[in-house]
């Protein structure tokens, strides 16, 4: 009964306390950053590497003490070492890890095939994985229609520096009469 | 005087020759800002690729005026459903929604509206009145005081938006690092640039703005199946009578218009200190001073003519710091920031004198902005009872395409649309955690001006890092710094004790 009672309380004062381990990703990335940075500039002379040396040290020092108060609550255990503060559900880190591959190959796409067609692609595919595969007729128009806008408006109106491909180049073919 | 009054009207005049960019970013604003998590920040991201491409005097006004009529906007799901459409429209609903309960939803538009355009009208009248003055002391300012004033900034955005001030600190000063990526200006010594040689010339800004707000804003959307939600057609009352009745209760109450407006002008001019907190400030103290504190939160005109007035007021203040010093008060100012230093422009007292429309042009676009604001949407208060659905299965790839693109577009590097992405995932991550993207954000826009009044202090110095304390203005001002950051501690300290 004690056992049982000791592990409902363990829970119950998890489930009021706080994941700590996402919290420490930004300070992590920073820490690592400001190392990295404070290596590049040994050569420089005095003049040049204050302001990072500044700036720099009360980032270590702030990260530190960030460290260390988190390390105390956590032997307080008012935090808890997991992730779940990112809200990692299965499904939606499943969608969000497929759109950023989806995005990352929308980059790659839009300097061989142009702004239109990858835009047509990136969205139709986007959409149809955030509706979780259902309503490809609605992902096609919506692909079709916006990327077509946003090709008529940016580039076509106001001639902005978008990425140009196949599509982009035909049009202006066509116009010119070649 | 008489000078004055004609570079005022020439100053209108111009303005009013843009009125093919005003009034759409005004129709453009009242809309974005009616749809609950989507920002005028966010909005300006999305049309990065056509503000830089018009000239600076033309994009800043379509910036102005989005901003401006998006915080309009933004009282519109407040009153209606009881969702704030920008976190500057948070203490709308306590007041506004009461009254929409009640079936008198027009009359609550109304007043919301005509709060918004008489204290964003007066607030902008006042900041051109003042910023002639309030430009002389930038002249003061060495690159000592400078140093202080960003690092004074940058603490308190850490200290007032976000919940921890450590937190807010860590991100701040990390944007910081960020933007002093890039070769040395005076050694050319390359620092911190991994190699890459697009990194030399400092971290692109439209890419890092693209990416801390608009991607990892997508990224965090997905969370939510719709935008926003659809209004209770049951709580409004259609009729004329409650709009006129709405302007008459404020115009009734005009001291308390003036009063408000002018506390979110000044909260506005803190950097960091946004429409939100003036909004909740404003609400507090007109409570407080109140005969009728218990009708407060019970649908009283009062309550909301509180909260929209002053937030309206902050749309002017938030630029003020960022045309007399470089500092910009907010995100949106930080992101009209990156747009004109995309054209070269530089920020500073001068500019008034040099470049009086880029100086006191975005004020005079702002009180046109209001002026057709106060015409355009009253005759809509009938019509706002239908907000749209906006499912984010289409918005978030939208966001993403037109955002990456646009930081394609400066300097037409693919390597930029990667850094965007770096930073999304960078902001996705600051988000979900409770580090402020804002405070990141300014720390990369600083970051290189801070370095640059510091290699200014040191050369005249030689080397001297007491310089730093050298000037009693200098000091005084290390002195607040360092009061700002124990403030929230001392606060919950005391708090604590009662």
């Amino acid at each position: 009964m004690d056992v049982f009672m000791s592990l409902k309380s363990k829970n119950s004062r998890q489930q009021d306390s706080k994941n700590v381990l996402p919290d420490l990703i930004i300070p992590t990335l920073a820490l690592i950053f400001t190392i990295y940075y404070l290596t590049t500039i040994t050569e420089a002379p005095w003049i040049a590497q204050a302001s990072a040396i500044v700036v720099g040290s009360i980032l270590i020092l702030l990260i530190v003490i960030f460290f260390a108060k988190t390390f105390f609550m956590v032997r307080k255990e008012k935090e808890v070492v997991s992730f779940t503060n990112l809200n990692l559900d299965k499904t939606t880190t499943i969608k969000r890890l497929i759109l950023l591959i989806l995005t990352l190959c929308f980059t790659v796409f839009l300097e061989i095939l142009g702004f239109t067609l990858s835009a047509i692609i990136f969205l139709f595919f986007a959409i149809i994985l955030l509706s979780s595969l259902k309503n490809w007729k609605n992902a096609l128009i919506i692909s079709l229609s916006c990327s077509l806008m946003g090709y008529f408006i940016f580039i076509y109106i106001f001639n902005t520096q978008f990425p140009r491909g196949v599509f982009e180049n035909f049009i202006e073919r066509i116009q010119d009469g070649k | 005087m008489e000078n004055d009054l004609e570079i005022f009207f020439s100053l209108i005049n111009n303005t009013l020759e843009y009125w093919w960019v005003i009034i759409p970013a005004t129709i453009l604003g009242i809309v974005v800002g009616a749809i609950p998590g989507f920002s005028a920040a966010n909005t300006i991201i999305v049309l990065l690729p056509l503000t830089l491409s018009m000239g600076p005097e033309a994009g800043m006004i379509f910036m102005v005026a989005i901003y401006t009529s998006s915080r309009l906007g933004a009282g519109i799901p407040a009153v209606l459903v009881n969702i704030p459409g920008t976190a500057g429209a948070a203490a709308t609903p306590l007041d506004g929604y009461p009254m929409s309960k009640r079936g008198e939803g027009q009359k609550a538009l109304s007043i919301s509206f005509t709060s918004s355009v008489l204290g964003g009208l007066l607030t902008t009248i006042l900041a051109l009145i003042l910023i002639p003055w309030l430009s002389q002391v930038a002249y003061y300012l060495h690159s000592v005081e400078m140093i202080v004033i960003m690092l004074f900034g940058i603490s308190l955005i850490a200290t007032i938006s976000s919940q921890d001030t450590l937190k807010g600190l860590i991100a701040g000063l990390f944007g910081l690092m960020i933007g002093y990526i890039g070769a040395d200006v005076v050694y050319e010594i390359p620092r911190g640039t991994f190699g890459f040689l697009e990194l030399y010339d400092k971290v692109p800004l439209v890419p890092a703005l693209v990416g801390l707000f608009a991607i990892s804003e997508a990224f965090v959307v997905i969370d939510r199946k719709m935008v926003t939600i659809q209004s209770q057609e049951k709580n409004i009352v259609h009729s004329w009578q409650q709009t006129f009745n709405g302007i008459k209760i404020t115009l009734i109450r005009w001291k308390h218009v003036i009063w408000t407006s002018i506390l979110g002008l000044i909260i506005g001019v803190i950097p960091g200190a946004g429409a939100a907190i003036a909004s909740f400030v404003a609400y507090q103290q007109s409570k407080n001073f109140s005969k009728t504190p218990e009708l407060y939160g019970t649908g009283h005109p009062e309550g909301l003519i509180a909260p929209e007035s002053s937030n309206n007021g902050v749309t002017s203040g938030t630029l003020i710091p960022l045309l007399i010093i470089g500092v910009p008060g907010g995100a949106t100012a930080a992101i009209m920031a990156v747009v004109l230093e995309y054209h070269g422009v530089q920020f500073g007292p001068d500019i008034f004198e040099t470049n009086p429309m880029l100086g006191y042009g975005p004020f005079v676009a702002m009180g046109i902005t209001y002026i057709i604001l106060g015409f355009l949407i009253m005759p809509l208060t009938r019509y706002f009872s239908n907000v749209l659905l906006i499912p984010t299965k289409y918005i978030a790839p939208l966001i993403i395409v037109f955002t990456l693109v646009g930081s394609f577009v400066p300097r037409a590097y693919v390597f930029d649309i990667y850094v965007a992405i770096v930073f999304g995932i960078i902001g996705y991550i600051a988000r979900k955690t409770g580090y402020h993207v804002a405070a990141i954000l300014i720390g990369v826009i600083l970051g290189p001006m801070l370095e640059n009044f510091f290699l200014r202090a040191l050369r005249i110095s030689q080397g001297d890092l007491t310089t730093l304390f050298s000037s009693s203005l200098g000091n005084t001002l290390w002195i607040l710094l360092i009061i700002s950051l124990f403030v929230p501690s001392l606060k919950k300290y005391f708090s604590k004790q009662k």
